[in-house]
């Protein structure tokens, strides 16, 4: 899509200046999982951030890049450049080095563009193969057949190969060949339809939710596969299906319905930010000072709400037989959290929050994107975030991982690859090829 | 076949929270065993409902039953007398340690997660909290709702109308998220362990999980340095989109993200809408050109709703698939069962409750993999069944 762009040789050069420059240059990396290489044929998010997991903890992750089909989080306009627009709101040409999204979810791996529909490429790629242990892809079903690259097929090629293969439906079923992305997978597994407020339509997620919690289940899924092959010398296909892990995240409402025959369309289901087990009240997101601004409340007992009362001044309503007590409370929700929210509606939601949580009452302002990058102290001090310099971006903070570890250490060795940056390292350091083979095979275009 | 992948894993989990729980699930499920010590109360999870057959008890909570599945239950007060001597029968031949106390609870018991690990340097102690065992918010009070808000997540969830506060997605998620997170650090911890022999401690914090839970909303930030706006059921993005969800003749929504620039996706959208005589005047060339239909959006967002509204959603949502377009159905839980590509793959399993509900259906395995297969789904067990 790009490869006519006027700004091409730029951004060749570009591309070949990083490949040059030594403190982008592939090293070996530390790690639990320093040795392992990957052939990575994911792409978009939960693709791309399943493959990051391995590539933080130390695997070689080499991505085998498509340029004349680039990686939507390469095009996207989430920039530097973009300002305010809708992610579909593409540029005609845009600079695929500049992809925000695609750097936040490829940071620490190589990447290639490597001419599958070119024969000597697709046997550039089984060599390629033949010297890794773990293949990754998410491609609709059929595209991993059409070059061959079945399991059994990569297990001739390489001795107990471990590959992934992670769809919206799985590799079986009369639904295996659907497509989906994030929302669709949200909607079919019944996670949008549970989240809303009760006789509207569903709100669901403002987010691709399921490409990251597929993403996450993914990376566990080859990690476990790794760890048992560790122990036992054996590799493994997976297959997993991002609309039934979906299902998997509903939770006891599944239950719900399996032994106690619940009907969760029409009446008062879903509950929006009410909570049914256990019964807290209030429990809700009560307007702040300020436009949009907002902040969450939770009360579970007498205590919490005797202390909600002394910060809100208003100690009269424990004296209200509707608030009596948590029962009657969470039977009054209507009248409470009118009550609520006309009390917190000119108050600071960090400052509430903080009174309230020195008194012992669970709350939250709901915070920005801006507060949780920029402002929030306890992120800050976890270094939630992290920052590398990139060529085209410049400097960059990355999302990290919220687990702190007493002895692991992440290598964040280098953000995401330029397209084809890592084409010369892997013909040449990996591959074995002749720089002249190299040269060759980049002008008949099976690399680039 | 091998064996399944965590078999020989001995893990102790001390988890007050259904995070906690999930995460010894997840290794259970792959057969480890796991061992849930449970005050004399039981977990406090067994107070949650809803309640099999409406039955409050503590045998009865269905969220016990969710996140339970294949563990052991020995009753263990740590409250009265040393923790630590209470542990060293567990924790000696353990590989793992699931432990959800914030550090305010562990002063107060006077459990030392660090001596923990240098008592018992194979361990790999996984620590589940709201924030994490440092800085200033670590003994702040938490629940999903309250973490879903601070981490971001929640400001991107709701209704277009901005009057209406932003709304919680249903399920305990913001503890699914951290589970995920920890599963995945556990399983990097383990590997190492492979070679060095050697356990550590794992700080997972329910806060930083959802923070980085919010897929476009913080690059949106960190890049672009602009702010999402919640949409109902869709992403939030900077500016306002179009509503992909349509309301069918049963009821029941259909979701199609109708992307006018898709020239593929369009002709194959205009020529169902024409077999069904609902094209109007789409089938004219003019809207061949996107410019064309990018001036009429309005328009033809309106054929669009009436296309929909005329058929039922699951027809709707069977029939765009078989055309090759990403359409979804928005299922009620219910529905699910009834499922034929979840039927073929046998993806709910039965799971015997030894009470009067029999046999009941849970969610499977979400991952397969071709070396092993499924453990088989037992129970979650009563209280202080195992001693």
């Amino acid at each position: 899509m790009t490869t006519a762009s006027p700004k091409a040789a730029e951004r060749a050069a570009i591309t070949a200046a990083a490949a040059a420059d030594p403190t982008r240059r592939p090293r070996p990396l530390g790690g639990p999982l320093a040795g392992v290489r990957v052939v990575d044929f994911c792409w978009m998010g939960v693709g791309a951030i399943a493959t990051r997991m391995l590539a933080d903890f130390g695997a070689e992750v080499i991505r085998i890049e498509d340029s004349k089909r680039l990686d939507l989080p390469r095009r996207l306009p989430i920039n530097k450049t973009a300002g305010a627009r809708a992610y579909g709101d593409e540029d005609a040409d845009p600079d695929p080095n500049a992809g925000g999204l695609f750097n936040n979810f490829n940071r620490n791996k190589l990447g290639i563009t490597l001419n599958m529909r070119d024969p000597r490429g697709r046997a550039l790629c089984e060599r390629l193969i033949s010297l890794s242990s773990v293949v990754t892809e998410n491609f609709a079903p059929g595209v991993m057949e059409r070059w061959g690259l079945v399991y059994e097929r990569i297990r001739e090629l390489t001795p107990e190969p471990i590959m992934a293969r992670m769809s919206g439906y799985g590799h079986s079923g009369p639904h295996a060949d659907f497509k989906s992305y994030g929302p669709v997978v949200q909607a079919v597994s019944g996670l949008s339809h549970v989240s809303g407020l009760p006789g509207r339509e569903p709100s669901g997620w403002g987010l691709s939710y399921m490409d990251n919690m597929a993403a996450f289940h993914n990376a566990a899924a080859l990690l476990t596969a790794i760890y048992h092959r560790n122990l036992t010398g054996r590799g493994t296909e997976i297959d997993v299906s991002a609309v039934e892990a979906g299902i998997t995240l509903l939770g006891p409402v599944m239950l719900e319905v399996t032994v106690n025959g619940r009907k969760t369309r029409g009446g008062s289901f879903p509950t929006g930010n009410r909570l049914e087990h256990p019964p807290m009240a209030p429990h809700g997101v009560y307007p702040a000072l300020g436009t949009d601004r907002w902040v969450a409340i939770a009360v579970a007992n007498d205590a919490e709400w005797l202390s909600l009362l002394a910060e809100l001044g208003h100690p009269e309503w424990n004296d209200d037989p509707r608030f009596a007590s948590q029962a009657a409370r969470h039977e009054n929700q209507d009248a409470l959290d009118a009550l609520v929210g006309r009390a917190t509606a000119g108050r600071d939601r960090h400052d509430l929050m903080h009174r309230l949580q020195q008194r012992g009452v669970a709350a939250a302002a709901v915070q920005t994107t801006e507060d949780v990058c920029d402002r929030d102290p306890q992120l800050a001090q976890a270094g939630v975030f992290f920052e590398l310099d990139h060529p085209v971006i410049g400097p960059a903070r990355f999302e990290g991982m919220p687990v702190r570890f007493s002895r692991l250490r992440q290598d964040n060795w280098r953000s995401a690859p330029l397209l084809g940056e890592d084409n010369r390292h892997v013909a040449t350091q990996v591959l074995g090829l002749a720089e002249d083979e190299y040269r060759r095979l980049v002008d008949e275009g099976v690399f680039g | 076949m091998s064996a399944h992948p965590y078999a020989g894993l001995k893990i102790v989990e001390i988890a007050d929270h259904v995070g906690g729980e999930y995460l010894g699930r997840l290794f259970a499920e792959l057969g480890a065993e796991v061992t849930k010590l449970e005050p004399p109360a039981g977990s406090a999870t067994r107070h949650v409902g809803p309640y099999a057959g409406g039955a409050e008890g503590p045998e009865n909570s269905l969220t016990f039953w969710y996140y339970n599945t294949n563990k052991k239950s020995v009753l263990v007060d740590l409250a009265s007398g040393d923790p630590h001597a209470a542990l060293v029968p567990f924790l000696a031949d353990a590989d793992m340690l699931i432990v959800t106390f914030q550090p305010g609870v562990l002063r107060q018991l006077g459990l030392d997660l660090d001596r923990l690990s240098q008592d018992f340097p194979r361990l790999v102690i996984v620590s589940m909290t709201p924030y994490g065992l440092t800085g200033p918010w670590a003994d702040y009070r938490s629940s999903d709702l309250v973490a879903l808000a601070a981490g971001g997540p929640l400001h991107m969830c709701g209704y277009d109308d901005h009057s209406i506060p932003p709304i919680m997605p249903g399920g305990p998620q913001a503890h699914h998220t951290t589970a995920a997170f920890a599963h995945i650090a556990v399983m990097a911890a383990l590997i190492e362990r492979q070679t060095t022999g050697l356990g550590q401690l794992l700080d997972v914090s329910m806060h930083s999980a959802s923070a980085l839970n919010t897929e476009l909303g913080n690059p949106f930030w960190l890049y672009n340095r602009v702010p999402v706006l919640r949409q109902t059921c869709r992403h939030a993005q900077p500016v306002m989109t179009q509503s992909p969800m349509y309301e069918c003749a049963d009821g029941s929504y259909v979701y199609y993200t109708l992307i006018l620039a898709d020239q593929h996706s369009w002709k194959i959208l205009v020529a169902w809408m024409d077999e069904l005589g609902m094209a109007a005047m789409l089938t004219e060339p003019a809207y061949g050109d996107v410019l064309h239909r990018q001036a009429n959006m309005g328009q033809i967002q309106e054929l669009v709703e009436s296309f929909f509204l005329i058929q039922n959603g699951h027809d709707a949502y069977l029939e765009g698939q078989r055309r090759g377009l990403p359409i979804g159905i928005v299922n009620a839980p219910e529905e699910l069962l009834d499922d034929e590509h979840l039927k073929a793959r046998g993806f709910f399993v039965p799971v015997e409750t030894d009470t009067a509900h029999g046999t009941v259906l849970y969610p499977g395995e979400s991952c397969r993999y071709s070396a092993f297969g499924a453990v088989e789904r037992r129970r979650a067990p009563r209280l202080g069944e195992d001693g």
